[in-house]
């Protein structure tokens, strides 16, 4: 794998992390 | 860069001129170039910033008396809305973006940007997405008329408009994230031999950093969307009280994305400043690498500070305490940087040309909506001038002036080695004076109107605030007129302009400049210069 498209792999997945971690933070915090 | 010597030569002995493949329009929806691409970002800024402007137009029309005289309320919220989103994802964001595109594989010695077809993709979508925000107008209830920051749980009675919006929003996620992994990969893997990070330009320092936090902020916001339409359409509850969910979340998500989005127009724009402010003063930039870490140190704060645009929500005390002195500590590295362009212009052989001039206006009047931010993220007064007239004032210094100056002189600046053209150098500083006088008309005295409560975002007002507001639409007119002086300008210019010289400006030293002809060619550094 080059060094540009691992770079870019990683930068996804942080993305990818905050997308599904605002998410999942947000269900996590509903109320009863 | 003034100290590097090109012991390769330009690399454009030999450059082919094509346009790839295709001619005509075909070469512009293929395009792989980074300089094709950074020239339909730039283009596509300026329509949407003139479609936003129209609306910003209707807005102060409407404002221009008292009572409701050319538009209903709803659609006068529409106006608000939509002016906000077509000028922050529309405008500003693609501006600088075209700017990156343009400037960074020459400015750090690189052929092209690392993924160059996903560069052309990262365009492409921004047509779509504005064609969705427009098109939202034409759907039964209209465009969205719940503000640009889409709070819940006004979202979630909006019609079809909204969802449309909320694609758009997506779309103009997915771009800027695309932008953002091959600014990031660019940087980090394509720089030429002896480019070391703290050798760059200022310019791609910035947008190093800003692809770093687009990277992190846009999948908030788009989460938080996502939310909305799922509200909206699937049954869930996520911004609901009767369900369980809060509303107010919907604002902490909102601001976690916001307020390192204002650092995402800001940070590009202090880039630009940064390489035009030397150029005059005729002197390397003065503190370059504490320039680095407090665009770092900025970048990192506006994560921790998002709760100072909603203090009025009922946080406890010590929330609102630690957001404020969050918040009061990000004037320390922006008033470094402040500090850095004024030592740099100290004891210059200054000259003053447009893009000088912008820059020099840049740094008066974002300074000034820099001091409003001050005012505003003191809890007690913040609380007083919430939504009024004062804040959007605050943010149209930071923003309309600030970024957009700042544009301004880059596009001045730049011009000549993009076009190989020079502009009117008469025509441009009217333009600079008649857009720094009137953008002061328009917005000065909305301090004055905020001061004294008028909430923003209502379309009719009691008559004492008549002659403020009569000012602010007769300046907010004239801005919007200066800015065809402006197209004319650069049609002039690319049409009938002088022959631009290699190294327009003396005092600049950065690679385009010193290491590549005028106009630049197609293709540049398809050999790698090797810096010493």
């Amino acid at each position: 794998m080059s060094r540009n498209l691992k770079t870019a792999l990683a930068l996804l997945l942080i993305s990818l992390v905050s997308f599904i971690g605002t998410i999942v933070k947000i269900w996590m915090m509903r109320g009863g | 860069m003034s100290a590097v010597v090109d012991s390769h030569g330009h690399g454009h002995e030999h450059h082919h001129d094509h346009h790839g493949g295709y001619g005509g329009i075909m070469r512009w929806i293929t395009t792989t170039n980074h300089k094709d691409i950074g020239t339909l970002y730039l283009w596509f800024s300026f329509i949407m910033f003139m479609t936003g402007g129209a609306m910003a137009m209707v807005i102060r029309l409407e404002l221009f008396s008292p009572g409701l005289q050319w538009v209903n309320p709803e659609f006068f919220n529409q106006m608000t809305t939509m002016h906000g989103l077509i000028m922050v994802f529309g405008a500003i964001m693609p501006a600088f973006v075209g700017f990156a595109n343009w400037l960074i594989p020459m400015q750090i010695g690189a052929p092209d940007m690392a993924f160059a077809r996903m560069n052309n993709w990262s365009f492409w979508i921004l047509p779509f997405a504005a064609s969705l925000l427009v098109i939202s107008f034409f759907m039964p209830g209209g465009a969205p008329g719940v503000g640009w920051t889409m709070y819940a749980p006004l979202t979630v009675q909006m019609g079809i408009g909204m969802d449309l919006t909320i694609f758009a929003v997506h779309l103009l996620g997915m771009s800027s994230i695309m932008g953002s992994i091959n600014i990031i990969t660019t940087i980090l893997n394509l720089r030429a031999p002896g480019m070391t990070l703290m050798r760059m330009p200022l310019f791609c320092w910035t947008w190093l950093i800003t692809a770093y936090l687009l990277v992190a902020a846009m999948p908030v916001l788009a989460g938080a969307v996502t939310m909305t339409l799922t509200d909206r359409h699937f049954g869930t509850t996520f911004f609901n009280a009767a369900g369980g969910g809060d509303p107010v979340l919907y604002q902490h998500i909102f601001w976690f994305f916001g307020h390192p989005e204002v650092y995402i127009i800001a940070l590009p724009a202090f880039g630009v400043i940064s390489q035009v402010i030397p150029a005059f003063s005729r002197k390397p930039l003065f503190g370059y690498a504490s320039m680095v870490y407090a665009t770092s140190a900025i970048a990192i704060l506006s994560f921790i500070v998002w709760a100072h645009h909603m203090y009025t929500v009922g946080m406890p005390v010590t929330g609102q305490l630690f957001f404020m002195y969050a918040t009061t500590l990000i004037a320390v590295p922006t008033g470094v940087k402040v500090f850095n362009w004024v030592a740099t212009m100290w004891k210059g052989a200054l000259s003053f040309e447009t893009p000088m001039l912008f820059a020099i206006g840049f740094l008066f009047l974002f300074t000034l909506g820099g001091f409003t931010g001050l005012v505003l993220s003191l809890a007690a007064v913040d609380i007083q001038l919430h939504d009024t007239y004062y804040v959007v004032a605050h943010f149209h210094y930071v923003m309309a002036i600030g970024a957009v100056f700042a544009g301004f002189a880059g596009i001045y600046f730049w011009l000549p080695k993009w076009t190989g053209k020079m502009y009117d150098e008469k025509l441009g500083k009217l333009h600079f004076w008649l857009s720094t006088i009137f953008i002061n008309i328009t917005f000065f005295v909305q301090h004055f109107s905020g001061l004294a409560g008028m909430p923003r975002r209502v379309p009719d007002y009691p008559l004492m605030f008549e002659t403020w507001n009569k000012i602010s639409s007769i300046g907010a007119f004239g801005f919007g007129l200066s800015q065809l002086l402006f197209l004319y300008i650069v049609l002039k210019a690319i049409r009938h302009g002088e022959k631009a010289k290699d190294k327009q400006w003396e005092g600049a030293d950065s690679l385009e400049w010193t290491h590549l002809p005028t106009p630049v060619p197609y293709h540049s550094f398809e050999t790698q210069p090797v810096l010493k």
